[in-house]
């Protein structure tokens, strides 16, 4: 691309007279790193990128990994990259009504006069806001349709381990930590830029890199009825894996919002991986292996960012964050060194016990907000086969302790329609409910007693890519509306909220998710039927959803509630996660020892 | 442990401005912008005690989303004394090109809240006539005072108004209201409405074939005797 659009900041005013929370869409915050597009020496020998979160920005701009390589990528000499989200409804209508193109929030650069667009996309239903995004932006969303003169279209991100859903829409997916291979990719892109290649040029270039999947060179053999055959050439992907997460530097200077977002706060991770196995959870098999910071380095940059940012709010991110084994020690540190600010520290992934309670509140600094436990089923039975190890007892001590100590709130997350699940574990998920409030309230009176609200979020289980149950069909949406009835019926009121999951949105994430190529046309019939926001119970609407399966000729029961033959090759199999498919069929056999 | 009397010897009421881009951030937006630049310049702000503890920083009345403002003001308490220059200096450093501290004065006297004590907001809205005519024009000038001002649902929330034309070949006009941002017990006022205010203008200079080119709120004004003194002007030295 050799010139640059942008559209004026008159336009901008324009289009910002009634629109809802304006703040999503002027840019300008600080921590701000592009670089300047209107210098004309850097414009042929930049490389500019847009990185595209498929949300909002409320919700893009808590995403620690947008943050990583936004700093990354534009601490390169040769790169700048510029930060594109959802609009949302009404903010695209005034796009499509004036027929303005998308843009970026730094230098309000069109998404069309980019290098390269790079999605982050952290899950399946965000799909229809990608293509969305593309088609806002003037760009055709299929890749073949596109050419030397449009932007290359790439994608990352956790739901991206199984990419063949997208495949006809992006020319490239980049499988696993993004931190070193980002700088790769680009380099080529530079290359590519500068001496006007070919698009397949390219394609063959970054498709010798680590974790690098192009559609285009792979095809894929199905049988009639939707099941994968064979494909070709039998070459894995191999995940791009970041050895030692030491070697990058925390990013203590990031862009700090100017509107309030989902988790507006400094945010430092600790620890990428987890080694606690719950079958049920990807991200606990696809982050593998576990890698820690040191813990000196996490107290230097946690006081660094701290200092950098104005946040009095620190987040130590990872997925379980009482395996990071020197908790305390970091926390301690922050703390003696941050002594004449005001802090407070959240541990998001906290596995509570009696003896980290004392830990919470050493960091709260004596405001006690809520708990939070995931017991994610209410029997033994079924925690054994999902092999989460917590255990009742220990749950409800903790409870006991920390509601004795002050605390008033507490919430839990279940799941339903888990593998081989029985009437027995829906009665005794009810039953835990009810001892969860014994225990509360055994330790209250008066006020406190009738101000108590326990909150319960019921998730759909929702087999997914590379975890022991990535076999399971999902459960019958009727037979899970039965098993969320129990679960209301039983449920004391007066002191519960619950919140339950749309099963049939669960379909839809689950087709998404674990689907093949075929699903492609579902995708783009429901964005073409007006499918947005897809995450949003407000804009979820499975009739459209229905209507594209339909059309594309596809039954939506065949990827969802059929499940896999243990024979069958899967949609992913040809993506190398660093976990073997045989661990994780022996880790499925396991599960069922305890039926 | 500091006590109370000290502490407020350490007050400060600045004043900014907030323009461009950020017009469109809502007041709890720009309050938390610049509780953070407080925080990265390093100033220690006093924090309210209790069970839900806040940093003692209190903010004029909100602009209107979307209208650029000369006249923000904020009270701050510092645990610290900290001089004017160096306040407004540390603080600019940390701010955005669209929001700069303007003016700084230190609290010498215990102040009520800056939302409490303001009574008068100035808002400037710059007409352009260049699509209108002489007689038009003229219609406009000598109908004001009925049409816009006592003849409309306005009159009880406008406190005073000034129109002038600007401009070589005076085709800028522009209209200062003063209107109310609180109830004065023995006026019987009303709140003014910028948002309905605006709707209404815009609809009533159509007539006239004049567009409203620009807004922006100028100044705020405390009310004491027949007086108008800005925050900095009752704070004395």
């Amino acid at each position: 691309m050799n010139k640059i659009n942008k559209l004026d900041f008159s336009i901008l005013e324009e289009l910002l007279e009634g629109v809802e929370k304006p703040g999503r869409y002027i840019g300008n915050e600080i921590g701000i790193k592009s670089k300047n597009p209107d210098s004309p020496a850097e414009l042929s020998s930049m490389v500019f990128v847009a990185l595209v979160f498929p949300d909002i920005y409320e919700v893009g701009m808590s995403n620690i990994g947008l943050q990583i390589l936004y700093d990354i990528i534009n601490k390169h000499k040769d790169f700048s990259v510029e930060r594109v989200f959802s609009p949302w409804v009404d903010f695209e209508k005034k796009l499509r009504e004036k027929n303005i193109k998308l843009f970026s929030l730094e230098n309000r650069i069109f998404l069309d006069s980019f290098d390269i667009i790079g999605f982050t996309v952290q899950h399946e239903l965000l799909y229809t806001n990608i293509l969305n995004i593309l088609d806002l932006g003037g760009i055709n969303i299929n890749s073949k349709e596109r050419g030397k003169d449009n932007p290359l279209v790439c994608a990352g991100g956790p739901a991206m381990v199984n990419p063949q859903p997208l495949s006809r829409f992006v020319d490239f997916f980049v499988i696993g930590d993004g931190e070193e291979v980002s700088i790769s990719i680009l380099n080529i892109v530079k290359e590519y830029k500068k001496n006007n290649r070919e698009k397949r040029w390219f394609l063959n270039e970054v498709s010798r890199l680590d974790g690098l999947y192009v559609p285009e060179f792979y095809r894929f053999y199905y049988y009639d009825d939707g099941r994968v055959k064979k494909f070709e050439p039998e070459i894995k992907v191999k995940k791009a894996v970041v050895r030692d997460l030491n070697k990058y530097k925390v990013v203590t200077d990031p862009v700090i919002p100017n509107i309030k977002t989902v988790h507006d706060r400094f945010v430092v991770e600790i620890m990428r991986g987890c080694g606690r196995g719950c079958r049920f959870c990807q991200a606990g098999f696809i982050y593998r292996p576990v890698r820690k910071r040191k813990v000196e380095d996490l107290i230097k940059y946690s006081v660094e960012g701290i200092k950098n940012t104005g946040y009095d709010e620190i987040s130590f991110l990872s997925l379980s964050s009482s395996d990071y084994g020197k908790i305390e020690q970091l926390i301690e540190g922050v703390i003696n060194s941050l002594k004449s600010k005001r802090l407070s520290i959240s541990l998001p992934s906290l596995r509570l016990n009696s003896f980290n309670l004392k830990l919470l509140e050493l960091i709260q600094g004596g405001r006690k907000s809520g708990l939070t436990f995931a017991p994610e089923s209410g029997s033994q039975r079924m925690r054994d086969i999902i092999n989460k190890n917590i255990s009742e007892d220990e749950m409800l001590e903790c409870i006991k302790m920390a509601f004795g100590r002050g605390w008033e709130r507490v919430k839990l997350y279940f799941m339903i329609g888990l593998p081989f699940e029985n009437r027995q574990d829906i009665i005794q998920m009810s039953e835990l409910i009810g001892k969860t409030i014994m225990a509360a309230k055994g330790k209250l009176s008066g006020r406190k007693l009738s101000r108590l609200r326990i909150n319960i979020s019921i998730n759909v289980f929702c087999p997914k890519p590379f975890t022991p149950f990535q076999w399971v069909g999902l459960d019958k949406p009727e037979i899970l509306y039965d098993k969320f009835k129990y679960i209301l019926n039983n449920a004391r009121k007066r002191y519960v909220d619950i919140k339950w999951a749309d099963p049939y949105r669960a379909m839809v994430e689950c087709a998404l998710s674990v689907g093949n190529q075929l699903v492609g046309d579902v995708i783009e019939n429901s964005w073409r039927g007006g499918a947005r926001f897809d995450n949003w119970s407000d804009f979820f609407n499975f009739d459209i959803w229905k209507e594209a399966f339909k059309k594309a000729g596809l039954d939506i029961n065949f990827f969802t509630t059929r499940g896999f033959s243990d024979d069958e090759i899967l949609p992913w199999d040809f993506i190398d996660i660093g976990v073997k498919k045989d661990f994780l069929r022996r880790e499925y056999e396991k599960s069922k020892k305890f039926i | 442990m500091k006590n109370q009397r000290n502490l407020s010897n350490n007050g400060i009421r600045f004043k900014f401005y907030k323009k461009g881009e950020f017009r469109y951030l809502s007041h709890l937006d720009i309050s938390r912008f610049i509780i953070r630049a407080l925080n990265r310049a390093n100033f220690e702000v006093v924090y309210s005690q209790g069970y839900n503890q806040r940093p003692k920083l209190s903010f004029s009345q909100p602009t209107p989303l979307g209208i650029e403002s000369m006249a923000e003001y904020a009270d701050v308490v510092l645990c610290n004394d900290v001089k004017e220059d160096e306040f407004r200096t540390r603080i600019n450093r940390e701010l955005k090109q669209q929001v700069q501290v303007t003016e700084v004065r230190r609290i010498i006297e215990k102040k009520d809240k800056l939302m409490n004590e303001i009574g008068l907001s100035l808002y400037i809205f710059t007409l352009d006539s260049e699509c209108s005519n002489k007689s038009l024009i003229d219609r406009f000038y000598k109908e004001i005072d009925k049409g816009l001002i006592k003849g409309s649902f306005f009159y009880d929330s406008i406190f005073d108004y000034k129109v002038a034309s600007q401009g070589e070949e005076n085709n800028i006009i522009l209209l200062k209201i003063f209107g109310y941002a609180k109830i004065f017990k023995e006026k019987n006022n009303q709140f003014f409405k910028f948002n309905d205010f605006y709707i209404f203008l815009k609809d009533w200079l159509k007539e006239y074939k004049i567009k409203v080119k620009r807004t922006r709120k100028e100044e705020l004004f405390i009310l004491q005797g027949g007086d108008l003194k800005t925050p900095m002007e009752v704070i004395e030295r």
